[in-house]
């Protein structure tokens, strides 16, 4: 054993709040669902759709998402800097902080204090709040990595360095604001200004939240389960940069055919068509690291999370920049499609990483084995059917919306009412609550798993290994 | 050499900034200082007071999420909504609230298109227009209060002009009152009809109605009056929301109209200020031009005839 | 099951390291060329597109 006193404490913490925070979040992702199509699932005031809606994005992104990034970037970045965080009691008090931030934000948007922009909602005393959490993750982060013992910064540690710049960048631009009380403010920014800035945001904060650190686990967790070494590092490398470069342009495919100025528009569907390149280059990277040795998808239960998250990777980084295209736009934008979409990435490719990841760290953390891999595989098949079941319900819907909508009658006259397309929905919106459902399911055998992992690991060491350790 | 950087995290952090900022400047920075960036149509006025108040009770409640306030330059899109959206009708709004997601329509031309009192029943009751509506309902924001104060205060920190007036008339109204108020100025510095005038115009061939007294229009034109015109004009089309249709006034005025005016209102509802055969009009009546066909129309408008000769018949015999 | 240390050597393929694949080669710069030529087609400073003269030419049809 070495010299090395790795923080566990803290990345234990940060790993079972994600996992609360996502369970938390799965439900009300399971009642909002339920609204879609049973109108009387609202109860006003606090839970209506427009409230719980933005509670479900900020739990899971934020809670969720950006909580499992915190403990396994904390924990990649110890691995591969060869040292302890520099500021372990810091890391703490961040995790302290986080849990309180997260816990304040959902009963800040369930009370409606909303600035209305989408992954930003949260109101200016909580946007400090944040912000503050950030710094703490970057001081730590950034010394520990400068006072590391290994020279070389190997891939995930380019990626954290991303992450950590680019939402702080974001995150500060987006929320500026002019208080007007403790709960409310009105945006620096106005029409069609504010949204090219919301959507420079909106877009880049999913793809520095929901891509670039993910791949930084992906590339350290995919070679520590498989024992198979990443294919090229070159291709690493082009990828890398021309993610970065190419990301920060594309914010206004999500605003095509508004009022925006024709050239950013162009501007930004260049870009994200091109950024299929760069994301593919990690699938490439992906297979091609796992081809020397297929049967490890049978006998590694692990390899087969990390090569469907990064095959949905690979599918959604086709479809979403896709969608961009005027020709595409113009049929999908609006509707059922991109919710869709989008839960290809967040069930598939995130949540799929994410939980491969806690597989991986926790029986090391507890010094145990994994309490089953069974219950794993379940979990496994529960969560891929489950969201292509919601995935593909959403776009068939939404491409028959969007189609109605367009539909003339002979005459030149619309053929359809809103309404008339608003209930063609129904049945897909029950569909995806059973897939909502069979997902949860999955992610229960997910969270049981890891619980009886911890108890038998505490049971091992007893209580005598409770500390910094 | 190059490959140094990853060893140098500091050097790594620095270029990386580099990069991330180029795509943000070309794109969000410079433009910013651009005045494309920043339009004002002439038409459009800050909010007041009391839209303010919604517009911010339309934040609170999350009104973004399923719909949207912009329409799209395409052709079906303006048939459905009304004229496409212009960079200059939102120069006040802080921030935007063109939404991502058309759960419900599009707002972008929402006001003006109904009366006051259809949005006050919509809100309590959607489903008692919309059957099968999933909007959640908000009549319990009739029982908020507005707080004058609050409101004040967000209308100097936007720096909008108002009268003390304006603000102490606050106290009377409620979250409703001003919800109600947003929606009905959201949109309406641009004319929404030009683009539906266009559409689906009479043809010369016909000035009359070629359904009149067709016994298949009349029972056609009952169900699509019970399903697009009851809510407003009664179940007997004696007048609620809307004006009766069985008595002798149109367009406030005594007379008739001629089959093609009235082929013409139902077209392409009322707006305000408006005169057609002399007769001003006060507005709230959507166009139908998106969702009924000429030939329900036509079928609409016999149902109405023949209930309005029903209705004499009693008349006259009683 | 210890804290035993990573060996970064072992992360990366070192026979492997400097390849990149034909197939996303050409994907990358089929990509770049693309973009180029959408770039001109669509911005209206350059080709005269608008989205607004899209929109009339359809009402026109």
């Amino acid at each position: 054993m070495s010299a090395y006193q790795y923080d566990h404490q803290t990345i234990k913490g940060f790993i079972i709040s994600s996992v609360f925070w996502g369970v938390v979040g799965i439900i009300i992702g399971l009642w909002i669902s339920i609204q879609m199509w049973q109108p009387s699932w609202n109860v006003a005031p606090y839970f209506t759709f427009g409230r719980l809606r933005v509670v479900h994005t900020n739990i899971l992104g934020f809670g969720f998402g950006v909580g499992a990034i915190f403990g396994l970037n904390y924990y990649i970045s110890m691995r591969l800097t060869k040292r302890p965080l520099l500021f372990p009691k810091l890391a703490r008090f961040h995790l302290y902080l986080f849990n309180t931030a997260i816990a304040l934000a959902a009963v800040s948007l369930f009370a409606g204090m909303n600035q209305s922009l989408e992954y930003a909602e949260l109101e200016w005393p909580l946007d400090i709040g944040i912000v503050v959490l950030w710094i703490i993750f970057a001081v730590n982060l950034f010394g520990t990595i400068i006072k590391r013992k290994e020279e070389q910064m190997y891939i995930s540690l380019w990626y954290i360095i991303a992450t950590v710049i680019a939402v702080a960048v974001l995150y500060i631009v987006n929320n500026l604001s002019v208080p007007a009380g403790l709960f409310k403010s009105y945006s620096l920014f106005a029409g069609i200004n504010s949204a090219n800035v919301q959507w420079w945001y909106g877009h880049n904060v999913i793809g520095f939240i929901f891509s670039t650190p993910i791949l930084a686990m992906f590339y350290y967790f995919l070679p520590k389960s498989t024992g198979l070494p990443i294919y090229s590092h070159r291709l690493s490398i082009i990828s890398l940069w021309s993610l970065v470069f190419a990301y920060l342009w594309t914010g206004a495919h999500h605003l095509v055919y508004t009022p925006l100025p024709d050239w950013i528009q162009t501007l930004a569907i260049v870009f994200t068509i091109f950024l299929i390149a760069p994301s593919w280059g990690s699938v490439v990277n992906g297979f091609y690291t796992v081809a020397p040795d297929w049967s490890k998808m049978r006998t590694n239960y692990l390899t087969k999370f990390f090569i469907f998250a990064i095959t949905f990777y690979g599918l959604q980084t086709v479809q979403g920049p896709t969608q961009g295209l005027r020709v595409v736009s113009q049929l999908i934008h609006y509707t059922d499609w991109v919710p869709g979409h989008v839960h290809m990435g967040t069930m598939g490719w995130v949540t799929m990483t994410v939980c491969a990841s806690i597989y991986y760290v926790i029986p090391r953390i507890y010094k145990t084995e994994i309490y089953s891999v069974k219950v794993a595989n379940s979990h496994f098949y529960l969560v891929l059917i489950g969201q292509l079941i919601f995935s593909v319900s959403m776009w068939i819907t939404g491409i028959q919306q969007g189609a109605l909508w367009k539909a003339v009658t002979p005459e030149g006259t619309l053929k359809y009412t809103f309404m008339e397309t608003l209930v063609k929905n129904y049945p897909f919106w029950q569909m995806r609550t059973v897939g909502g459902l069979i997902f949860a399911a999955g992610m229960l055998f997910f969270v049981y798993n890891i619980a009886m992992t911890i108890r038998s690991g505490n049971a091992i060491s007893g209580p005598a290994s409770k500390g910094v350790r | 050499m190059a490959g140094d950087i990853y060893k140098k995290p500091v050097m790594f952090a620095i270029v990386s900034t580099a990069v991330i900022l180029i795509g943000t400047a070309v794109t969000m920075f410079i433009p910013m200082m651009t005045a494309q960036m920043h339009p004002r149509i002439e038409a459009l006025k800050p909010f007041t007071p009391l839209q303010l108040a919604g517009r911010d009770i339309y934040q609170r409640e999350g009104c973004n999420n399923c719909h949207t306030q912009t329409v799209r330059p395409l052709r079906t899109e303006v048939m459905r909504y009304g004229e496409y959206s212009k960079a200059g009708e939102f120069a006040y709004d802080r921030p935007f609230l063109w939404g991502s997601k058309r759960t419900g329509p599009d707002l972008a031309r929402i006001g003006k298109k109904y009366p006051d009192a259809w949005h006050y029943r919509h809100f309590e009751n959607p489903r008692k227009f919309f059957q099968e509506s999933n909007m959640p309902a908000y009549g319990w924001l009739k029982e908020n209060n507005l707080d004058p104060g609050d409101v004040k205060g967000h209308m100097d920190v936007l720096g909008f002009s108002y009268s003390e007036e304006e603000i102490s008339l606050l106290q009377e109204r409620n979250e409703l009152d001003a919800l109600v108020a947003y929606v009905q100025v959201i949109g309406t510095s641009i004319p929404r009809r030009r683009a539906v005038r266009t559409q689906g115009k009479t043809t010369t061939a016909e000035i009359k109605n070629p359904l009149a007294g067709n016994q298949a229009a009349i029972i056609a034109g009952r169900d699509l009056f019970e399903e697009n015109c009851s809510d407003c004009h009664g179940e007997d089309a004696e007048g609620d929301i809307g004006p009766s249709l069985i008595d002798d006034v149109f367009l406030y005025v005594e007379g008739d109209l001629a089959d093609d005016d009235y082929f013409e209102l139902i077209n392409n509802g009322t707006e305000e200020g408006h005169v057609e055969e002399g007769r001003t009009m006060k507005g709230g009546m959507p166009a139908f031009v998106g969702d009924m066909s000429r030939e329900e129309m036509w079928s609409v408008i016999s149902y109405i005839r023949y209930l309005k000769n029903k209705q004499e018949g009693k008349n006259r015999d009683g | 099951m210890t804290d035993d240390l990573d060996n970064i050597e072992d992360f990366e393929a070192k026979e492997t390291a400097g390849k990149l694949p034909i197939g996303w080669l050409i994907l990358f710069w089929g990509l770049i060329i693309w973009g180029v030529y959408y770039f001109i087609a669509y911005t209206p400073g350059i080709s005269g597109w608008s989205q607004a003269k899209a929109y009339e030419e359809s009402v026109r049809k």
